[in-house]
């Protein structure tokens, strides 16, 4: 199957309120601009977009609002998976037998107050075992990781350095909402409970935004050598051991075999970061150490930008954003940016793989999508 | 690709969640195909997040795989009522060699005022939605503007289609109106919902779920056509609010694909959210020319025992409509068909059936052909 | 005496939290494996709140039994790892029981009246079970008792060693046709499938009962039984407030003498309130399945999804706590009764068993423009 990126482009993550439409014309326009194309040479369109209550769009048939904005009679599909949204419609896309597929992934989620946005994703877990019980996203993810500190001996220092990498590299890309926000390691250290054992710095921020790609069967200089799509069962404390998420190992291991390379080949990496301890677990299960050294890892200093293996240029979830369908669309952005060499001052040193992973919910759904920059 | 086996629940009030209704009519389906889940590589399925519901549940292909115990790759594609059509077009592309598609949807769990609402949010938010066009006024106002324009056809063969799909859900165990007898007066004497439609030219909201097996294997049913089209989502945006070019599109590259002509259709399963629907579908997909469905609806040809008889299984009008699953069921039903496994509504020496599923008001529309493939 | 459930497979052994019918692997039979010696392994505190879990913070805990099975499960009081969780049952008049839902509403019943201090049945008790079937309604939109309610209530009593020849079942219509209810409800399945009997109390004989000021014609089938269950189904009301203990018993009334009474409102609270001294000892199973709420059953009120089994010996308790669980002003006719000694009225001399009083309340649609609920 050989696919290959053409262009990507996306819009800022912010909490400006924007309607879905006005932001996917946005992306879409920078992506077309990027591959050189006209919305005419579009074959397909793969959407990834949440069904919400909170904002006030109430748009359920979203293909045919596309179909409607584009003012294009093609096949158009919905491929949503809460956070993991954008890595499946890529997964999906890539599948197709048309060439120049447009994948846009965009969310209008910071559109109410608060409690009624945490009761929206708390959705994303099961109803009567796990929402009944109070147990919302946050609570979901700092099981697992009060799990991995009682089993491995990671700290909450480990995690404050993951949140502190990723705001550093947040304040130097201008998609992020971060941008130009420089954030100290005291700060991040003294911030507020917010499910212990995480604070406020240890969770991903809500925004709105959008982000698309182009793929396509043309030759370019981005190749697509690695994908793979995994589920696992929708409740953590279902799963034999809670500490590592079956997903992303299976994910993982299929894309790497696909792709012909190991972990170590990868020069740059985009890892889901929807709270620290995912991204920390997430270098366990995608091979990247051994089980129970992510804590290592990070002190090791070898996932910084100056590191063996940079993750997270982009900010990640926690400083970049995360408007749940669009964020595994904008790590492909940030990767092919990487390896297009258009970061500017946090590029990274001539990467030539680049490896992204996108999970939805907690662990239910994990992609994993392996990049290669093809010379000449 | 080949289909090797089909399931589908019994359509009606259920008090099962939805996993549970995915979970019996994949058990069905498994069985049909006799084949075991082990050998299953992937998983499609089709069902929509609902605001008001019990189920609160939006991480639907995780749940799958609580239910089915696996780690394959699952995902999700809905696409209002259109969604089982659209999972098995994907399906098809997905590379794999068996391929599980499941459609579910539970929408009897509140009062029929939130269901009116649910609908209603596969409009146009800030055009339809805020002026009251529910999902019966979307279609009202084209069933209005088709019998102006049309003037031979009336409200009396939109009642005719209603007692033709009631007539055949008589006989289909697994319709919400089996066994339940409706007369023509009672269909013509129904209370208007949306004039001019009546309740008895709605199609009825039910809990279900349908799925199928598609393989690469061989097997005694092929699918020779598959497309999927999107439309402009407001009916008024069209260039012709009574041409849905989401059908024609769709139809004739399916058409084109198979190397069939609409005259070569043996049985049909023909969306008919309203009977509107389904009349404006007989023109769209070439069954008869613009504004001549009438003359056909009054020789009888679409009825059991007609020419190419249509919804056989009592159609979205009296089998039911679970949103996401009706497509899938619509497949059940035409592969049925092909098997000579239909019984009481069996249609003699079916060989080439066509499903035809629209979501929302021509928003999405997918075609599929089977044939059925002899030794 | 808490319990974790799961469904297992008694050929491959592989588990669900789901009530499945059959192993999809291996067709083989699916038996419940409940635990019950639960250790606390994990905890989360949580401070973010949302409609359904208002009241923060609160934890949520990760619990294990002796097979392994976990589950969370939310508590207000805090606990460490390691600690043994369970729940103590007690026999006295001013306990409740609140037991959740996970998908098998018998279990749920079972537990509440197992945490009440449990039924002692025999073949020769007459057993009476009332449920609220007033409104024809199909069983989804929560305006009559539960037909799952009723099996699991008839399940746990003839394992118990009850006679199905000796329970009766019996309920009466105001407004509505019996046989429409009864049918409409599924009620009638369910006479049938366990042997029970059914009687209209309309078509009963009723005797004049005098209580202080008040005279009452009840029905005088009620002093035949020896074991009385009252099943009402927990829904907000406009004009009582919740339609709960009390207002079940009304229908033991004869039409004429209920219609005497709701004239003049002042005489409505004082009679319902003293309404359970000319009745004999009765336990009350609250039905909180779906129940509903907003404006009640007659005035487009809701599904409340509520998702809770309540069990009291005593109806001012049990209308007490659904008040407070429901967050509704206070209900002048169950006050009175509380003043008149009939049953314990005051929150902290009442002891909540099964679910923390505080984990379990909630914000819902609250009923309006109601007659009889005085501002606080």
């Amino acid at each position: 199957m050989k696919r290959y990126v053409k262009g990507v482009g996306m819009t800022k993550f912010s909490v400006e309120s924007r309607t879905t439409q006005d932001m996917a014309i946005e992306a879409i326009s920078l992506a077309l601009d990027d591959s050189n194309l006209n919305i005419n040479d579009i074959e397909a369109v793969v959407v990834s977009t949440v069904d919400t209550k909170v904002n006030t769009e109430r748009q359920r048939h979203y293909p045919a609002v596309l179909s409607s904005l584009l003012k294009r009679k093609m096949p158009i599909i919905r491929v949503p998976a809460v956070c993991g949204g954008g890595g499946a419609a890529f997964w999906t896309a890539l599948r197709l037998k048309y060439n120049n597929i447009l994948v846009i992934g965009v969310d209008n989620v910071l559109a109410g107050p608060t409690p009624i946005i945490t009761k929206e994703i708390m959705n994303a877990g099961e109803n009567l075992w796990e929402q009944e019980e109070g147990l919302n996203f946050p609570g979901q993810n700092a099981l697992v990781a009060q799990q991995h500190m009682l089993k491995y001996g990671t700290t909450h220092d480990d995690l404050a350095l993951i949140s502190y990498k990723n705001h550093l590299h947040g304040s130097m890309n201008p998609k992020a909402r971060f941008y130009g926000k420089k954030v100290t390691l005291e700060e991040i250290k003294k911030a507020p409970i917010i499910a212990s054992p995480f604070n406020l710095y240890d969770c991903s921020i809500s925004v709105n935004g959008a982000a698309a790609v182009v793929v396509s069967r043309d030759k370019t200089d981005i190749k697509v050598i690695g994908s793979a799509l995994a589920t696992d069962y929708l409740p953590p404390f279902e799963r034999p051991d809670i500490t590592t998420w079956q997903s992303s190992v299976e994910a993982g291991k299929k894309a790497f075999k696909e792709a012909g390379v190991e972990p170590s080949d990868i020069d740059v990496a985009e890892i889901h970061d929807a709270f620290t301890i995912v991204e920390l677990i997430s270098y366990e299960d995608l091979g990247f150490c051994k089980k129970g050294e992510g804590g290592k890892l990070v002190r090791d200093g070898y996932v910084n930008l100056d590191g063996k293996m940079p993750v997270n240029t982009s900010g990640g979830l926690k400083a970049r954003g995360h408007p749940i369908s669009p964020t595994g669309v904008a790590q492909i952005v940030e990767i092919v940016d990487q390896l297009r060499d258009r970061c500017g001052d946090r590029q990274v040193n001539n990467p030539k793989i680049g490896l992204t992973q996108n999970i939805g919910g907690a662990g239910g759904t994990a992609t994993v999508h392996i990049f290669r920059k093809i010379a000449g | 690709m080949y289909i090797k086996g089909v399931g589908m629940t019994k359509f009606g009030i259920s008090g099962k969640f939805s996993q549970m209704l995915a979970y019996e009519a994949t058990l069905e389906a498994l069985n049909d195909a006799d084949i075991n889940f082990k050998d299953i590589d992937a998983v499609v399925c089709s069902s929509l997040e609902w605001f008001f519901s019990i189920e609160k549940q939006r991480h639907f292909a995780a749940l799958l795989a609580s239910v089915f115990k696996t780690h394959k790759p699952i995902i999700r594609v809905p696409a209002a009522c259109a969604g089982g059509g659209a999972a098995l077009w994907v399906a098809q592309q997905l590379g794999y060699d068996n391929v599980l598609v499941v459609g579910v949807e539970k929408l009897m769990t509140c009062k029929s005022e939130s269901i009116t609402d649910e609908f209603m949010m596969a409009a146009e938010s800030k055009w339809e939605q805020v002026e009251g066009l529910n999902f019966p006024g979307q279609n009202a106002l084209v069933a209005q503007q088709y019998l102006e324009k049309y003037k031979k056809t009336t409200t009396e063969h939109l009642a005719l289609i209603s007692f033709k799909n009631h007539s055949n859900a008589l006989l289909n165990p697994k319709a919400r109106f089996y066994g339940r007898k409706v007369t023509l007066e009672e269909i013509k004497n129904s209370p208007i919902i949306c004039s001019p439609l009546r309740l008895y030219d709605c199609s009825i909201s039910v809990d279900g779920a349908a799925a199928c097996v598609v393989t690469n294997e061989k097997t005694d049913i092929k699918i020779i056509g598959s497309d999927l089209c999107a439309e402009y989502l407001p009916t008024w945006e069209r260039e012709d609010s009574l041409r849905w070019e989401g059908t024609i599109i769709s139809s004739k590259n399916a058409f084109n694909q198979a190397g069939v002509e609409p005259s070569d259709i043996d049985v049909a399963e023909i969306h008919d959210a309203f009977t509107i629907v389904e009349l404006i579908a007989y023109e769209d997909l070439g069954f008869c020319k613009k504004g001549e469905a009438y003359k056909k609806i009054e020789e009888g040809y679409f009825n059991l025992d007609g020419k190419m008889p249509v919804n056989t299984s009592g159609g979205l009008k009296a089998k039911g409509h679970p949103v996401s699953a009706t497509g899938l069921a619509q497949i059940y039903e035409i592969v049925k068909q092909l098997r000579g496994e239909a019984k009481d509504r069996q249609v003699s020496k079916a060989k080439i059936g066509l499903a035809h599923n629209i979501g929302g008001a021509g928003g999405t529309v997918t075609c599929h052909i089977l044939k059925k493939i002899c030794g | 005496m808490a319990k974790i459930i799961r469904w297992i497979c008694e050929k491959c052994n592989k588990k669900w939290i789901y009530p499945i019918s059959r192993c999809l692997y291996c067709n083989g039979e699916i038996k419940k494996q409940i635990g019950m010696k639960i250790k606390v392994i994990g905890f989360t505190r949580i401070h973010i709140p949302c409609p359904p879990h208002p009241i923060v913070p609160y934890n949520v805990l990760l619990l294990e039994d002796e097979y392994g099975n976990r589950m969370p499960k939310k508590t207000i009081k805090d606990y460490n790892i390691g600690d043994t969780y369970e729940d103590i049952p007690s026999k006295e008049e001013n306990a409740i029981a609140i037991t959740k839902i996970k998908y098998d509403v018998y279990e749920a019943v079972k537990e509440a009246l197992e945490l009440i201090g449990d039924i002692e049945v025999d073949r020769t008790n007459k057993i009476l079970i009332k449920p609220n079937l007033s409104i024809p309604g199909y069983p989804y939109l929560g305006i009559g008792t539960h037909p799952e309610v009723m099996r699991g209530l008839l399940r746990y009593l003839i394992e118990r060693g009850a006679n199905p020849k000796n329970i009766t079942i019996a309920e009466q219509s105001f407004f509505f046709p019996f046989d429409k209810a009864i049918a409409k409800s599924r009620i009638n399945q369910i006479v049938k499938e366990f042997g029970v009997n059914l009687v209209d109390l309309s078509k009963t004989e009723f005797i004049e009962k005098k209580e202080r000021e008040f005279v009452f014609r009840v029905s005088k089938i009620v002093y035949d039984f020896d074991l009385i269950f009252n099943v009402p189904v927990i829904k907000t009301d406009m004009l009582l407030g919740i339609d709960g203990a009390f207002e079940n018993l009304t229908r033991f009334l004869s039409k004429e003498n209920f219609n005497e009474f709701v004239r003049d409102i002042k005489k409505a609270i004082g009679a319902l309130a003293v309404l359970p001294n000319i009745l004999p000892r009765f336990i009350t199973i609250g039905d909180g399945t779906i129940g509903m709420q907003g404006n009640g059953p007659a005035e487009h009120g809701e599904p409340g999804f509520y998702n809770m089994i309540f069990a009291a010996r005593n109806p001012v308790v049990h209308d007490k706590i659904v008040q407070e669980v429901l967050c509704l002003r206070r209900l002048p006719y169950v006050e009175l009764a509380g003043k008149l000694g009939i049953g314990e009225y005051e929150v902290s001399k009442i002891k909540v068993i099964g679910n923390e009083l505080d984990a379990v309340r909630r914000d819902i649609k609250q009923p309006i423009g109601s007659k009889l609920i005085k501002k606080d």
